[in-house]
């Protein structure tokens, strides 16, 4: 979690500013519940990166990741006053993403998009990514998104293959033999391109 | 896979997280304040605090010139006295229509073509390139009609470009108010719970701030820079507004509602107030190119030009006739294009200098598209473009 984050958290009330200890998960929901936007905040910029990052590995695109994760949030706040607080707020939250972010690459090709540009009507450059997380992206590009969708759960939200099967509603042996798969191509994909 | 793997899909970093964080940060508050005052009872004592806008009710004058004007109408207006078709506009320009014929651009020669089976259209900023919207697809066209980009969104309407660079674009999709860049890339939420109310782009630099009007379902103005997300001012006029429009300048905002029109300076401070004579019901309003001027279609059966720069400003009566419907500025500010689907004509006013009208009849069989039967009146999308570029 980050620094920012983290005071974030311990700034909800003023005035009861005690240890600069993370607030728990299930004590940000119920304050954000209970009208307090500091605690949505703190909820916010705790899982934002990560549900960025899952929609941006599965779908390639910037500016879509960053609509998913938004609409992920919309959602959230939607069901705010039904979330079971028994419930992991993270996996549930990232099971929206993955869900949308598998949808959004599967109707991709909806979009009936040119490469042609036009001259009066353009956009600012492109964030460069570092090379380091290009050969990333590079390999994931080799898998379909389910595949992708797979690998972004266990490995950067750090799922169990149970966890996964529930979030994509997939059998847990289709899970695994993703996994596997997704795992071999990859793993090929980045020896590759670091040569 | 390798623990190295691994470990780089966890250090993974997207492209500008942070930028996309406090974007996404600012729709998700606003979207919780929302829910939150949902919740929340509204107490009656709030009701005192809704500022009490000054009303100036600015008498009617109807001037000797607009006397004249009328006189003249009068005489001009009958089908006999309108032109067959649209032979010439009388000012330099292109307009842009949409209707049950498809959206339909029209030259200073008065040569028209089709540009595909739009409903609504929007110009960019030099009328290079127009936006159009249908169902639930929303894209970009050139002059000939060929699709340069295309994006599929539910419900899509009310494309605007933003000026003077084109660099983005806004539409309203279902309740939501979202932003593309020009060449049809990034598209983005930028507001959730939105009326339908066509956005409004503050007119400034070419690579912004790009700060955008709307409506929320509630009825406040917000205006908010479309990049970063944040809101820069927000206000609640009172009535619902159904109209949205920025001086050239960018220095005023007009928002029109039925009954009332308001205009704000550009920080959101305190508004001039118009209200409409004889409590007329005002079904399209246009800022004029230099923003000193406003059109207003009352009631249904007259246009009205009024000062926009005085908050008691004189009105003039350009032009009368029962079921008038909206009206454009040409791009050098002197003439009124007046769309009248009750007589099925377009009727050209001149506001400056001598008075001069020039009706156009079967405007509906012009733009139908289907061998000259008529499907419905088209409605004007916009007149462009001025000296400096900007569409009208």
């Amino acid at each position: 979690m980050p620094a920012a984050a983290e005071s974030v958290a311990v700034t909800g009330e003023l005035g009861r500013r005690r240890a600069r200890r993370p607030r728990s998960e299930q004590a940000l929901i119920r304050g954000a519940i209970a009208g307090s936007e500091a605690d949505l905040e703190a909820l916010f910029r705790r899982f934002w990166p990560r549900a960025y990052r899952t929609a941006f590995l599965i779908v390639h695109d910037h500016a879509a990741a960053e609509d998913i994760a938004q609409e992920a949030f919309l959602a959230a706040i939607r069901r705010l006053d039904r979330f079971d607080r028994r419930r992991r707020f993270g996996p549930w939250l990232g099971a929206i993403v993955a869900n949308r972010a598998i949808d959004w690459a599967r109707v991709r090709t909806a979009r009936r998009e040119t490469s042609d540009s036009a001259t009066d009507p353009a956009s600012p450059p492109e964030v460069p990514l570092g090379r380091y997380s290009q050969e990333v992206l590079a390999a994931l590009a080799s898998l379909s998104p389910e595949h992708r969708a797979v690998i972004v759960l266990r490995y950067l939200l750090e799922y169990s293959p149970g966890e996964i099967a529930r979030a994509l509603e997939l059998p847990r042996g289709t899970v695994n033999s993703r996994l596997r798969r997704g795992l071999d191509t990859l793993e090929i994909r980045l020896k590759e391109l670091e040569r | 896979m390798s623990a190295a793997a691994k470990k780089r899909l966890r250090e993974f970093r997207a492209p500008n997280e942070i930028g996309a964080e406090d974007r996404a940060w600012n729709v998700v508050r606003e979207a919780y304040l929302d829910r939150q005052a949902t919740v929340a009872r509204r107490p009656r004592w709030r009701l005192a605090l809704v500022p009490a806008l000054a009303v100036i009710v600015a008498a009617l004058v109807l001037s000797p010139a607009g006397a004249s004007v009328r006189r003249l109408i009068t005489h001009a207006l009958g089908q006999k006295h309108a032109a067959p078709a649209l032979f010439s506009l009388p000012s330099p320009g292109r307009i842009l229509v949409s209707g049950p014929g498809g959206t339909w651009t029209a030259t200073t020669d008065g040569s028209t073509r089709r540009l595909g089976p739009w409903q609504q259209a929007s110009w960019s900023p030099h009328g290079l390139y127009v936006a159009v919207a249908s169902g639930d697809q929303l894209a970009a066209v050139d002059p000939h009609g060929t699709i340069r980009w295309a994006l599929a969104r539910p419900s899509v309407s009310d494309p605007r470009w933003y000026s003077p660079s084109g660099y983005r674009v806004a539409y309203l999709s279902a309740s939501t108010l979202r932003v593309v860049a020009g060449d049809g890339t990034g598209d983005h939420l930028l507001a959730t719970r939105v009326a339908r109310v066509a956005p409004a782009w503050r007119p400034g630099q070419a690579e912004g701030p790009y700060a955008l009007a709307y409506v929320t379902a509630r009825g406040r103005v917000v205006v908010r820079d479309a990049g970063s997300g944040k809101i820069l001012w927000s206000a609640a006029p009172g009535t619902r507004p159904q109209e949205l429009m920025w001086s050239n300048d960018g220095r005023r905002l007009l928002v029109l509602s039925p009954h009332e029109a308001w205009i704000y300076p550009a920080n959101g401070g305190r508004p001039s107030t118009l209200a409409l004579p004889r409590g007329e019901a005002a079904s399209d309003g246009a800022l004029s190119p230099d923003g000193r001027k406003l059109a207003l279609v009352l009631g249904g059966r007259e246009v009205i030009v009024a000062g926009a720069g005085s908050s008691t400003p004189s009105m003039r009566q350009v032009l009368a006739g029962p079921g008038v419907r909206a009206i454009s500025w040409s791009p050098d500010g002197r003439w009124l294009l007046v769309s009248w689907p009750a007589a099925n004509q377009w009727v050209f006013v001149r506001v400056t200098g001598a008075p001069r009208v020039a009706a156009v009849s079967r405007i509906a069989q012009q733009f139908s598209g289907g061998g000259g039967a008529a499907r419905g009146f088209p409605q004007i999308e916009g007149w462009c473009c001025t000296a400096e570029g900007s569409a009208g």
